[in-house]
């Protein structure tokens, strides 16, 4: 059975290998071992923290695959972005024109620099393998983060994004970048997210990125076509993250141009949906026929034990308990009468 | 014979046909039988002071005498944007700097700014191609720099001049098309066209109201920034020589440039000087300063109401111009008035 459970430290080598094969880009694993163990042990020590306002924790879960040794996909969460400076992105902005006068009135796009979502909750690095990509643990992956802010609302805000990797040319340029921080930062992309390291939080963004609008229509065609397109490895992450209640347009990425996914907690699917039920056993041998049964990302609600798999069980709107197999509530280490959280998948 | 001089009541036909041959680009003067007659109404009261200073327009015509028609037209306007919003953009730069990783970014900004509001503008010259020779557009231009010395209270310390911008042969501005075009989505000309019925404002207002960074637009409209309209250059070296210069202010559609000078440092006003009309003593001529061979002289009477000026190779010898009875009798003046002189060509060396 697939298990979401918080990284360890044991993950670091698995968590190396993967690092290796995901794309190179920055909304994904870090890609040095350095990096990778600071990383994780920050994980551990944000579940671990006893959290009233939400801060710098940063809280990686893993995938892991039935019966092999590693971890399949990786799914990150921050509490607070920006925590130790701003974040910053581009607001989309509609500029309307109008004069009575003259008869005039039409619309006109710009890009303004901001830190609204500074101190919303950030998702990243989310990344699942090949094999997993269309299976419901993809979605589950995605989803645990969510879950896991259900369960510990304090620990968030009420407000999450998650930045999707914009579109690059083959040689690893970006069409938004060389209209418009190129010539600010007097280099190539890829070469700024190296300095910056691929943060959206420092200082020297304030000191060189435009203080200004930019006007869309002042942009090239390539520029404004880039604009809130994501990378085709982002597809499986936007697809996930739309169903969820996410949604694009508002914002997006201020090197590449890749569109910032957002939403009020209350718009998304897992905290309206999340039913919170009381563990039964399962029937050994259920009867199958009886009731038609619905695929569930259950949780153990243990703020500090978060553990999520995929099950089937019969609709729970109208329950008191879930039943679950032995299995599944071994994997979620939780027994009969422990609490629960549920969505549908 | 050539005489600037204040328009006058009478000159609205002659002003009305001169004004279908100015081609587009040129807003103060659109061949508008309404407006033009309103703009000459003013004129005719500023030269009489029966409306306030700041109010005032200023309109010359230079007449051919031989023949009486009208050759050209200028005009000073008292002050610009004091009764509707007087828009440019200024060129601003902003530095983009990051220690911490060692860049370094000097940008140019357009920011759309009402800092020459109150100003003093030059503006509406137009000489008839007939008579494009010689120094007749020296002399229709500088005539309105001896008026300024002679009625120096009359106008505010800060001059202007809005330049027509640059132009492809086409007609096609690359300022605009780069530029204004995203905001106001309409042609040009139509822009120029609501320009000269004074709608400029209400274009303006359309104009986005953060500084834009320069390095945004294409290369094209970059280019033409303060540049002005080639059959505008020799009138942009004109007023260059006689103390107006470019400092940073153009034109929000076609980025022409705006000229500026204080008005007390103005060649006119330092160099142009009074003299009396009758003969000049022979000894005194020994004295004189060496005037230069052939080197034309502007010279104005200083009556405000009948304001006149000719060029005349006479020169002024301590205070004393022996000004031919023809010329006197075109500026309307007799021996023993006074008139105001200033070369027509700034001297090569004026302190020796």
């Amino acid at each position: 059975m697939y298990v979401v459970r918080p990284v360890e430290l044991t993950d670091i080598a698995a968590l190396e290998a993967l690092a290796a094969v995901s794309m190179p880009g920055v909304h994904t694993l870090p890609k040095t071992r350095e990096k990778i163990v600071a990383m994780v042990e920050r994980s551990i020590a944000s579940f671990a923290a006893h959290v009233d306002i939400p801060s710098e924790e940063a809280y990686l879960l893993v995938l892991e695959a039935p019966g092999e040794p590693g971890i399949v996909g990786t799914a990150a969460i921050f509490a607070a972005a920006g925590s130790n400076g701003t974040y910053f992105s581009f607001r989309n902005d509609v500029i309307q024109q109008v004069s009575r006068d003259l008869n005039i009135s039409h619309s006109v796009h710009a890009l303004t620099l901001c830190s609204e979502l500074t101190g919303y909750s950030q998702l990243s690095s989310f990344y699942v393998g090949e094999r997993e990509h269309s299976t419901p643990e993809a979605a589950l992956l995605s989803r645990a983060r969510l879950m896991f802010a259900v369960l510990a609302p304090h620990r968030f805000s009420d407000r999450f994004f998650v930045p999707l990797a914009g579109v690059t040319d083959s040689h690893g340029g970006s069409p938004f970048w060389d209209a418009l921080g190129r010539k600010f930062f007097k280099m190539d992309f890829l070469d700024a997210e190296r300095v910056i390291g691929g943060a959206r939080n420092r200082t020297l963004i304030v000191e060189l990125m435009p203080h200004y609008p930019v006007y869309v229509p002042l942009l090239p065609g390539d520029a404004q076509a880039a604009m809130g397109q994501i990378h085709p490895s982002g597809e499986l992450a936007f697809n996930l993250l739309t169903a969820e209640g996410f949604e694009a347009d508002d914002y997006i990425d201020i090197f590449d141009g890749g569109p910032i996914l957002q939403a009020h907690k209350n718009s998304l699917r897992t905290f309206s949906g999340a039913l919170q039920r009381r563990v039964a056993l399962a029937d050994e041998a259920p009867d199958r026929g009886r009731e038609p049964q619905v695929r569930y990302a259950v949780a153990a609600a243990a703020e500090h034990q978060f553990r999520a798999v995929v099950t089937h069980c019969a609709a729970l709107e109208s329950q008191v308990n879930v039943a679950l197999s032995a299995d599944v509530q071994e994997a979620l280490r939780v027994t009969e009468g422990d609490t629960v959280i549920c969505v549908r998948i | 014979m050539l005489v600037v001089r204040a328009i006058t009541a009478n000159d609205l036909d002659a002003l009305y046909v001169m004004a279908t041959q100015v081609g587009s680009g040129m807003t103060t003067l659109k061949p508008d039988m309404k407006m033009m007659s309103d703009r000459l109404a003013v004129a005719v009261a500023s030269f009489a002071e029966t409306i306030a200073p700041e109010k005032r327009d200023y309109m010359f015509v230079m007449e051919d005498t031989d023949n009486g028609r009208i050759a050209g037209v200028c005009a000073i306007k008292g002050a610009v944007g004091l009764t509707e919003p007087f828009y440019n953009y200024r060129i601003g730069t902003l530095v983009h700097s990051s220690r911490e990783i060692d860049v370094f970014t000097r940008m140019e900004t357009l920011y759309l700014s009402n800092d020459l509001t109150g100003s003093t503008e030059l503006c509406s010259l137009f000489l008839h191609p007939d008579y494009r020779t010689g120094n007749n557009g020296k002399l229709l231009s500088k005539c309105r720099f001896l008026f300024i010395a002679q009625f120096p209270h009359l106008f505010t310390e800060k001059l202007i001049a809005e330049m027509r911008g640059y132009q492809e042969e086409s007609g096609r501005s690359p300022f605009y098309e780069g530029l204004g075009r995203h905001f106001f989505k309409m042609e040009f000309d139509h822009v120029d066209a609501l320009t000269a019925v004074g709608k400029k404002s209400f274009i303006a207002e359309l104009m986005p109201r953060q500084p834009m960074y320069v390095d945004y637009l294409p290369q094209d409209a970059q280019d033409v920034i303060g540049k002005v309209h080639t059959s505008t250059a020799p009138a942009r070296r004109l007023l260059e020589q006689e103390g107006l210069y470019f400092e940073g202010y153009v034109d929000i559609f076609d980025a022409g440039p705006v000229l500026q000078a204080r008005v007390s440092e103005l060649r006119a006003m330092r160099e142009s000087m009074l003299a009396e009309i009758g003969p000049v003593m022979a000894g005194e001529i020994a004295c004189a300063p060496q005037a230069d061979a052939g080197d034309p002289m502007l010279i104005s009477n200083t009556n405000l109401s009948d304001f006149r000026m000719i060029l005349s190779q006479t020169a002024a010898v301590n205070g004393a111009i022996a000004l031919p009875e023809d010329e006197q009798k075109i500026l309307h003046c007799q021996p023993g008035d006074s008139v105001r002189t200033l070369t027509l060509n700034p001297r090569k060396n004026p302190h020796v």
